[in-house]
């Protein structure tokens, strides 16, 4: 679980003072500006839910003296909606790859003046290079990466299903089949199956993949808001469209769980640190971004989230069993053939929509 | 010294203004500017021009919407009708507890309801899902039905085939009934509350039927609770897009949920606003409809 | 066998205690599975894991929640009270007086209960960035301001449908008689009006507060990053699976409520026998 850092240090004085506070429904929280520093000693962090160490946020303010604020986002849409009529105060996001992309475009982001993230250096290099979503990284850094494959119950399967096919085309598994809800990620993971890129942004091909997946409706039991893992880990379905993290968390529950990045590639992403423009406190948003990328800090949220870290420095003080890790660490020749994707402009995304909404009402 | 005319004149303003001039600042002034945007296009990711196209109301009345917006209709009014049915005999029950009782029953109406609605409907689904508890519940049974017949001799039962709960359009249903009781419950309640129970008394003793006097009396009295029950309970269970996300099939997709990913997912803030206001436009057309048949029924309330 | 019930006496009819007994499994059977899996040794709520506090002690030293809670409870409160009032206002704006305009004051009293939670939630986004922007750094608990105005405007309808629908029972020769011995507005309003009204603010009132408490939308689009609500809370960590530890907090605020309510009726009740003894 996440922990929640109003308070950092977190006395049983303050657990009563929240307690009473709650009682009586009078916060004590103010607002404490200082005058006489540059910037106050407070960052406003957006994040996921679970997504941070253990001890992380208390370890920042022991080493800077800068309390953490962190408030919690659930979805990239969510995020990028909230941002777009102007920034309420939040210094530093955590958006994923597809979204840099159109905030950059939006023109959302502030660049990261990489001369003060010195830990740079302990960030693996291919993420600093290949990263078409954001060239040069002048506006984001890798936190996390991750790619969807398909999660499935061992007992349940005849042969390990490595292809897109037994989700996408075949009635094998014919009811106990969950696929993504998102647009973005059913369709164009639909691409990669058909043989194309999943940045081939043309209508004959989404058209095709609409078929496909009409057809396929049958044996669907459903379209799942990314919480897939429950609906293996619960036993409602038994194949499952899912982020190699999240079913690498619950394969520590369920031994008869496993995960399969399909033969013909798929969507890889990357969760990333950037600082939203109108940020009330950019440096001790740099400071912040920095202290992330300390070898130390990177094990810690490891640990703790276990999804793939891009912080080399982080990863080589891990345990054999994360290093090779098959989930964590899909085989390079199947990640060869996965992809970033990029965003495909308002008028694709329109059609997507429109896609999903047939194939829905369908 | 202020005459009568004065006073009421300042009793009308003291009762119109608050609420006018409440709606008109905090809430159509920002629905205004959402309403502006229906007629707008997307110039980038983040900014709409407002150029007066009707080309979002074009999109939205697509056969594909309008089907949407049928089946959102259908299955909204199955839920408010169900409500109106299980909440009916729940709100005469609170009617006719004893002072000391009352409150308990509302209470327990309502406790359920300041649970979070996410959380609730995580609850359900633990109930209904295929490894839940209604699944167990009946799989005991069925194992205890088929023991005692064997026990008399007869050929147990097969093995139990958990029902499918979950993932369709019952479970929708179903979910929004949950969501939606107290929406019918306290309206019918309020109105219904304190009526005259020698009515009833005297309808039984002319000799009407428990079920007559149901239906003769105390639902002519209850008529204006039970249609604003049906507003309260039909409007928010035709907006609701959680319970159909987390509970629906693969083909439970309503019309809020469609609405939801152009704020969201697909960013077409202009769209969206114009299948909002499709749903809104229709209310007016339905309160202006009411307005114009009572027309002809003796005015109600005096002048100023 | 017990004696046959009175005529009115619909609560001793088996039929009726039988459908009471199953509309409140249907409400409770779910939040028993909760509160039992808020005690589930597992990050997650689908299998049955072994018994543990741990979640308990969490949630206890979760601050933020905590604070959350408090940000939920006093918006909730204050939006309930402000719609109250108003929605009353509007009740017996449209039920006493014919003006000019009625039928689109009408409409407009009636638009937020059909407007589409995430596009008011949107509208309230715009209209507090770009129109009137709420400054988020007030102290608390000014800074809620923005999304306490928000709930008035979509919890008001609610007050006024129901206040309305019990304004229509009322015979108003009894405020007519109130104002010919000799009251004036005012006191014919809160002796006579007012108490018939009773039960509809009770029941409005009730149902602005579930609105607000629970409202994540529109919460959401007006929050800052010191404004975080429960709902807002919880729904950033839910949406990808349930954790005990929210259960946990869900139990304590059921708990919590239950402590109340029976604080606040047994003062009622000895209020009462007082009044009569």
């Amino acid at each position: 679980m996440t922990r929640h850092p109003k308070s950092l240090r977190t006395s049983r004085r303050s657990i009563l003072k929240g307690l009473g506070a709650a009682a009586i429904g009078i916060s004590l929280t103010s607002r404490r500006r200082s005058a006489w520093a540059a910037e106050e000693p407070k960052l406003n962090f957006y994040n996921w839910d679970t997504y941070i160490g253990e001890t992380t946020l208390e370890d920042f303010a022991e080493a800077s003296g800068i309390d953490v604020n962190m408030s919690l986002f659930a979805t990239n849409d969510e995020l990028f909606a909230k941002l777009r009529a102007g920034n309420p105060g939040y210094d530093v996001i955590v958006p994923g790859s597809e979204f840099v992309e159109r905030m950059i475009q939006a023109n959302l982001l502030s660049p990261l003046d990489h001369a003060k993230i010195p830990n740079i250096k302990n960030i693996s290099p291919e993420f600093m290079t290949n990263a078409p979503f954001d060239p040069g990284r002048k506006y984001s850094l890798p936190y996390t990466w991750l790619v969807i494959g398909i999660g499935y119950r061992k007992s349940k399967v005849k042969e390990v299903p490595n292809s897109w096919k037994w989700l996408f085309n075949s009635d094998a598994y014919k009811g106990r089949i969950a696929v993504m809800s998102d647009a973005s990620e059913l369709f164009r993971n639909c691409f990669k199956y058909l043989g194309h890129s999943l940045n081939d942004a043309s209508p004959e091909l989404l058209k095709q993949a609409e078929e496909m997946l009409i057809k396929q409706k049958p044996n669907i039991k459903s379209f799942h808001e990314d919480n897939g893992q429950d609906l293996l880990l619960s036993g409602e379905v038994d194949v499952v469209m899912e982020y190699n993290g999240d079913i690498a968390q619950i394969m520590v529950e369920d031994e008869d769980i496993d995960f399969v990045v399909p033969q013909e590639g798929a969507m890889r992403q990357q969760d990333t640190l950037a600082i939203p423009k109108g940020a009330p406190h950019p440096e001790n948003a740099l400071k912040f971004i920095n202290f992330i990328f300390e070898p130390e800090t990177g094990k810690g949220i490891t640990e703790t989230i276990l999804y793939p870290s891009p912080n080399a420095a982080a990863v080589a003080l891990m345990p054999e069993s994360y290093r090779n890790n098959p989930v964590i660490f899909p085989p390079a020749d199947v990640m060869a053939k996965c992809e970033y994707p990029n965003y495909l402009g308002p008028e694709f995304s329109r059609l997507l929509d429109e896609a999903m909404t047939r194939l829905r009402a369908a | 010294m202020a005459t009568r005319t004065q006073e009421r004149r300042f009793a009308f303003l003291a009762t119109a203004l608050p609420p006018i001039v409440w709606v008109v600042v905090f809430f159509l002034a920002p629905l205004a500017i959402v309403w502006a945007y229906s007629f707008g296009q997307n110039v980038s990711l983040t900014e709409v021009d407002v150029s007066g196209t009707f080309a979002n109301y074009v999109r939205a009345l697509e056969p594909l919407y309008l089907g949407i917006f049928a089946k959102s209709i259908f299955v909204a009014g199955i839920t408010t009708l169900l409500c109106l049915i299980i909440g009916f005999p729940v709100a005469l029950a609170i009617v006719f507890a004893s002072e000391r009782w009352r409150p308990w029953m509302l209470l327990l109406i309502m406790l359920p309801f300041w649970t979070n609605l996410l959380i609730r409907t995580y609850a359900l689904m633990s109930v209904l899902r295929t490894e839940g508890y209604a699944n167990f519940t009946l799989e005991w049974l069925w194992n205890q039905a088929s023991w005692l017949m064997t026990l008399v001799g007869l050929q147990p039962l097969g093995e139990f085939t958990p029902l499918q709960l979950l993932y369709n359009n019952f479970a929708v249903v179903v979910g929004l009934v949950y969501v939606h009781l107290p929406f019918m419950v306290l309206p019918l309640y309020a109105a219904l509350d304190r009526l005259d129970k020698s009515l009833i008394e005297a309808s039984l003793d002319l000799g009407a039927g428990h079920l007559r006097t149901l239906f003769s009396i105390v639902v002519p009295l209850a008529m204006p609770g039970i249609i604003s029950g049906i507003i309260i309970t039909f409007v928010p269970a035709l907006g609701a897009y959680l319970t159909p996300d987390l509970l629906g099939g693969p083909d439970s997709q309503m019309i809020a949920n469609v609405i939801e990913r152009q704020f969201k997912r697909a960013n077409d803030w202009p769209f969206g606003a114009a299948l909002s206001f499709l749903l809104m436009y229709a209310t007016f057309a339905a309160i202006a409809l009411r307005a114009y048949f009572s027309r002809g029924r003796p005015a109600e309330g005096h002048g100023i | 066998m017990a004696e046959r019930p009175a005529p009115l006496e619909y609560n001793r009819r088996w039929q009726i205690q039988a459908w009471l007994f199953a509309v409140f499994f249907f409400l409770y059977a779910p939040l028993v599975a909760l509160i039992a899996f808020s005690f589930n040794d597992s990050k997650r709520t689908t299998v049955w894991r072994g018994f543990t506090l741990k979640y308990y002690e969490k949630l206890f030293n979760n601050e933020s929640l905590l604070l959350a809670f408090a940000n939920s409870l006093t918006i909730a409160l204050v939006a309930t009270l402000i719609s109250l009032v108003i929605g009353a206002l509007a009740a017996v704006l449209l039920w006493r007086y014919r003006f000019p305009g009625k039928t689109a004051v009408e409409g407009a009293f009636t638009l937020p209960l059909v407007v589409p939670e995430i596009c008011m939630g949107v509208a309230m986004l715009l209209f507090f960035t770009r129109v009137i922007p709420w400054p988020n750094y007030l102290i608390w608990p000014l800074n809620l301001g923005s999304i306490i105005i928000a709930h008035v405007s979509f919890c008001f309808p609610f007050v006024a449908l129901v206040v309305g629908a019990r304004l229509a029972s009322f015979n108003k020769e009894q405020e007519e008689a109130a104002r010919d011995l000799g009251a004036n507005d005012w006191q014919a309003f809160r002796d006579v009006l007012l108490p018939h009204m009773r039960p509809a603010l009770i029941a409005g009132g009730l149902l602005a507060f579930t609105l607000s408490l629970d409202d994540f939308v529109i919460t959401f689009f007006t929050s800052g990053p010191d404004t975080v609500t429960f709902p807002v809370k919880v729904y950033s960590m839910l949406r990808f699976s349930v954790t005990p530890e929210v259960n946990a907090a869900s139990t304590m605020l059921i708990l919590l409520t239950i402590v109340l309510m029976v604080i606040m009726m047994v003062m009622q009740s000895r209020a009462q026998r007082k009044a009569k003894g």
